[in-house]
């Protein structure tokens, strides 16, 4: 009996060796083009069923071959990048980065210059998007994917039932809040969230803010400048009154929050009804979508939630093959159409943004017809912004020091003077020149 | 493996001189190259740094430097690395008495035939041991949650006071009961089998004396197993200072934690999230210097005062 | 094995028979263990019934109560991205399985000569292997990743698996073990009938420790299951995740997507069922008192 289990070991221990051995050589990175000419490029995205689209581009392609892989998002992609970039080996030939990561790839010499390339196709895309794939520079990065313009959402039931209208400046929107409190204790209008960055960013944009900016060869880092002060200053009296809610956004109890109205409105961004739906299924047709409440009456402007791009990296080895990719993949028709139906974007290409594929609203949104015309001309009017070369640094000081500001209840104005200084000291302490 | 040379090779008692480098071959070489030569690599990073010169977006704008000590310097400096460890000691102040107070309480029940359910109760309390941490987490962050929560929803319904299990004050035990959920079990088991190592003599003549089942456990089955009781200690202590998985899943959940929570979250921040590989490698360091210390001090005075007399 | 043997517990019971008479089951020891059972079966009753839960009903029905939806859950899971989460259950069982048997068997013999040979160095090189449990984990990730870049192996099985198999706990519990379990006696016979010394270990060494083996392979198929980090950092590609990973990568989809609790939960449950019907089955096996003997080394 002893030898029989010695050899039931032996034998199922060469199996599962044979198979890892026989798994573990089949993923050599970034493979060079083989004599015939067949070119194999692997591109790191996490956009939903985006193999469809690539697919589509194999089949019409078959020199060129790109293989999609699904392992992060935003900030942890950006790192495997990086880690994959310093260890030399295994980096893909594209990735999906959002914009703010930009700088970071780029100052880590992670990323070609496909401008020769994509240069021709500039006016696809709108100015501020092309800005932010040039970092004002000569050369080009990237080609704009997405885009992620803010407006406000709101249930369109519960404010009927509350007698409320739908604010346009952010003047009433306090006042809205107030009511809502006052009207019924157990709902707020909508909640501070001091884990999304992106979202800070985007109000702060909207209001004119500039966080980094280049004079010659120095940084000049305005975290706190007077337009992201005012915002700060904004809701941090909200949060202190109690008019909103100081509960994260993206957790379990938001979701149910959503879900049984605790919370009836949520400034977000244009692919918000994706999020909705999967999360708050049960309030479908019940929201409705308006521009951003604004500083100042009469004014028409918005900022950006989050948007990525696709760039090729510097350790490719068919970079041309690659930035082809990454150009047909944002402004070929058939290939935007995919990315939206499948992918839930909204794609930075302009023929796609007034295209057929948003002639529709949202099936979450089936009343609002106008949902997409509607969310064209409030990107349109959406203000630039230069990212700077720490910007995580920049978003893991707003989670801690706002985190820690709603905790202790002291001042967001405060917190964030102390988010500039962290950012100011992170960009010396790495040996960047920073007026 | 020598059977046909069974008749030339002369006859030993002991083997050739060799034979256990051999055998420890494997282990040396593997050891050596992931534990050693990257904590090698660690330590040689440490030493140095990144210098950009102007703007650093153009190519080649950065550059890797010697930095000499400059990066232990900042991070004992560094307050919210010390702070760190200060909420990472009162973590494990209030996590390893509760743990291993239960995982004996425990024992000592399923070491009596007074107690009911004890096959039950012991795969049980075995089970968390099977949950990895992440998940464990998740689990224990909808049940704190005020409003997915069924222990908030009882309360609301007897019309108690909602407790803010991830508000500021509560979070540390929000986190160590997590840690006490996922390690009671395990613990358990080890210091039960330590009780069924005790001859029952002993409790006979104790019974015969007069005492009582409780008097029993306390007189003679506590002490008989602090030896246990030590090991288990020092590895709980161990774990408890690199804390990592529960805060990091809790965090976005929350306004209560910082991503600098523990000493282990600030190395994966500087690691991962500022790319700054050079002073996470320096922290870490540090950080292992303090745990070899804690742990290797606390075992020798132990077992110089538990193992008197006890030779090899 | 403990070397403070118990007595037969038949000597104890033929003791209890001449007692003076009590009753069988006490109450509140009892009730004091049932409600540890009890707090330590909470969440994985919770993950239970919420996996029987459609992701509308998740958050909008009493926690405890039950839904019909459990079957839809797995189904949806199941062809979620073509099925990828049975990928990452098979990658787990790759990785725990063959990792934990690697490291038993390295454990076993590393174990055996540190406790049955005397040479010079023995004491230095058990002491630097026991180092090893020392050094957090979590610093020494970029490194090992920088590592097995140099050997290109980065992406790989290879790369999750290999940092597995070394266990500086498994080893110490093993000479432990084989100090105690094997005698000498038997070695010495082996040698002098003329055995090599592979065959010595192979024949008279491990069938002796194969409980001691047993329980070094679960715990560090226990360990390397539940591994976060090791996997997350070496691999790039999604296909090879073990399901830690993969149910983290489910949760943290970003701001523009939907979380995926219902398939997280569902998978969640799924991922524990399999370590529980080990446990189960191989309970007998388990000799924990090695642990507690280890003590006394």
């Amino acid at each position: 009996m002893r030898s029989r289990w010695c050899r039931q070991l032996a034998a199922v221990a060469a199996l599962v060796v044979g198979a890892s051995l026989a798994g573990c050589g089949s993923d050599e990175p970034s493979p060079q083009a083989t004599a015939g000419g067949k070119v194999e490029l692997t591109f790191w995205t996490w956009v939903p069923k985006i193999e469809k689209v690539v697919d589509k581009w194999n089949a019409a392609n078959p020199n060129i071959h790109v293989t999609v892989s699904t392992q992060a998002q935003g900030d942890d992609l950006i790192t495997k990048v990086l880690t994959a970039h310093k260890g030399g080996s295994g980096v893909p030939d594209l990735i999906q980065a959002e914009y703010q990561a930009l700088p970071t790839l780029v100052s880590n010499d992670v990323l070609a210059d496909i401008k020769g390339d994509v240069e021709a196709s500039k006016g696809k895309f709108a100015e501020g998007l092309w800005q932010q794939v040039t970092l004002g520079t000569d050369a080009v990065y990237a080609v704009p994917q997405d885009a992620g313009p803010m407006m406000l959402y709101y249930r369109t039931d519960l404010f009927q039932q509350l007698g409320l209208t739908v604010p346009k400046t952010w003047d009433e929107f306090a006042a809205t809040a107030r009511t809502v409190r006052q009207k019924d204790p157990k709902r707020y209008l909508t909640t501070f969230s001091a884990t999304d960055p992106g979202w800070f960013a985007g109000l702060a944009q909207q209001a004119g803010a500039s966080w980094w900016s280049i004079e010659g060869d120095t940084w000049k880092v305005s975290v706190n400048d007077s337009a992201t002060k005012k915002v700060a200053e904004y809701w941090g009296g909200l949060v202190a009154a109690g008019s909103v809610d100081d509960q994260p956004m993206y957790t379990p109890e938001w979701n149910k929050a959503l879900n049984d109205g605790a919370l009836i409105a949520w400034p977000s961004a244009v692919w918000a009804p994706g999020v909705l739906q999967g999360n708050a299924a049960s309030t479908k047709g019940k929201w409705a979508m308006a521009p951003l409440p604004q500083w100042s009456s009469g004014e028409n402007k918005t900022g950006n939630w989050g948007g990525s791009s696709t760039a090729v990296t510097e350790k490719s080895k068919n970079k041309k093959a690659a930035a082809q990719f990454a150009l047909w993949l944002n402004t070929d028709a058939a290939a935007t159409t995919q990315l939206i139906q499948d992918g839930g974007l909204y794609p930075a290409a302009r023929e796609a943004q007034a295209g057929p594929a948003l002639a529709q609203p949202p099936a979450f949104f089936a009343e609002q017809n106008d949902f997409y015309p509607q969310a064209k001309s409030i990107a349109d009017t959406a203000a630039g912004f230069t990212w700077g070369p720490n910007v995580n640094v920049a978003y893991t000081a707003y989670k801690d020091l706002f985190g820690k500001a709603i905790t202790q209840k002291s001042s967001f104005t405060a917190a964030l003077d102390q988010m500039q200084q962290t950012t100011v000291d992170d960009m010396r302490k790495n040996g960047f020149k920073v007026g | 493996m020598d059977g046909a040379t069974a008749a030339r090779k002369p006859r030993r008692r002991t083997a050739h001189r060799l034979v256990p480098y051999a055998f420890l071959a494997p282990a040396i070489v593997m050891f050596t190259l992931f534990l050693l030569a990257p904590i090698g690599y660690t330590g040689y990073l440490s030493l140095r740094k990144v210098k950009v010169e102007g703007l650093g977006l153009g190519r080649g704008s950065r550059r890797e430097i010697f930095a000499g000590l400059e990066n232990y310097r900042q991070t004992l400096a560094d307050t919210e690395l010390w702070r760190g460890a200060l909420r990472v000691l009162g973590y494990g102040a209030i996590l390893t008495p509760v743990m291993l107070g239960l995982a004996l309480l425990f024992a000592l029940l399923l070491d009596s035939r007074r107690t009911g359910f004890r096959r039950f109760s012991r795969i049980s309390i075995f089970l968390p041991f099977a949950v990895p941490v992440v998940i464990a987490s998740l689990l224990w962050g909808f049940l704190y949650l005020p409003s997915v929560s069924p222990g908030q929803h009882l309360l609301r319904s007897a019309g108690l006071p909602e407790m803010d299990l991830l508000g500021p004050d509560l979070i540390v035990f929000a986190l160590a009961n997590i840690g006490v959920w996922g390690g009671v079990g395990f613990n358990m088991i080890v210091i039960y089998t330590a009780l069924r190592a005790i001859p029952r003599e002993l409790y006979e003549s104790a019974r015969i004396d007069g005492c009582s089942e409780f008097q029993i456990a306390v007189r003679i089955k506590i002490p008989l197993v602090v030896p246990a009781m030590i090991m288990t200690t020092v590895f709980s202590v161990i774990a408890t200072l690199q804390v990592f998985s529960e805060p990091v899943t809790l965090r976005p959940m929350t306004n209560s934690l910082s991503s600098t929570w523990s000493p282990l979250m600030k190395i994966y921040q500087d690691a991962f999230a500022r790319n700054d590989i050079f002073t996470a490698a320096a922290t870490s360091i540090v950080v292992a210097a303090v745990t070899l210390v804690l742990s290797f001090g606390f075992l020798r005075a132990v077992q110089r005062r538990a193992f008197a007399g006890e030779s090899q | 094995m403990s070397t403070v043997l118990v007595k037969q517990p038949a000597t104890r019971d033929s003791i209890e028979v001449t007692a003076p008479p009590r009753r069988r089951t006490a109450f509140t020891p009892t009730a004091i263990l049932v409600l540890g059972a009890v707090y330590c079966l909470l969440p994985v009753t919770w993950v239970l019934i919420a996996s029987t839960k459609s992701n509308a009903d998740l958050f909008n029905t009493f926690t405890f109560a039950p839904g019909g939806a459990l079957f839809d859950n797995v189904a949806g899971l199941s062809t979620y991205r073509g099925g990828i989460f049975w990928r990452w259950m098979a990658n787990t069982a790759l990785y725990a399985g063959l990792g934990a048997l690697l490291s038993a068997a390295l454990s076993g013999l590393t174990g055996y000569t540190l406790a049955k040979f005397r040479f010079p160095g023995r004491t230095v090189i058990f002491n630097v292997l026991l180092a090893g449990v020392l050094v957090p984990g979590i610093a020494l990730a970029i490194p090992q990743y920088l590592v097995m870049a140099k050997f290109g192996l980065t992406d790989s099985y290879l790369s999750v698996l290999l940092p597995s198999i070394i266990s500086p706990y498994g080893m110490y519990l093993a000479r432990i073990y084989a100090a105690a379990a094997v005698p000498d006696s038997l070695i010495e016979a082996a040698r002098t009938d003329g055995a090599g010394e592979l065959r010595i270990f192979w024949r008279v060494a491990v069938p002796v420790m194969r409980p001691g083996l047993l329980t070094i392979f679960l715990f560090q198929f226990v360990a390397i299951w539940n591994n976060f980090l090791l996997p997350y950092i070496m691999l790039g590609d999604d296909r090879k995740f073990p399901v830690t990973v993969g149910l983290y990568s489910m949760l943290n989809l970003g701001n523009t997507l939907p979380a995926l609790y219902t398939f997280v939960i569902t998978g969640a449950l799924l991922s524990i069922l399999p370590l529980i019907a080990l446990f189960l089955s191989l309970q007998r096996y388990w000799r924990v008192d090695l642990v507690a003997g280890a003590v006394k080394a």
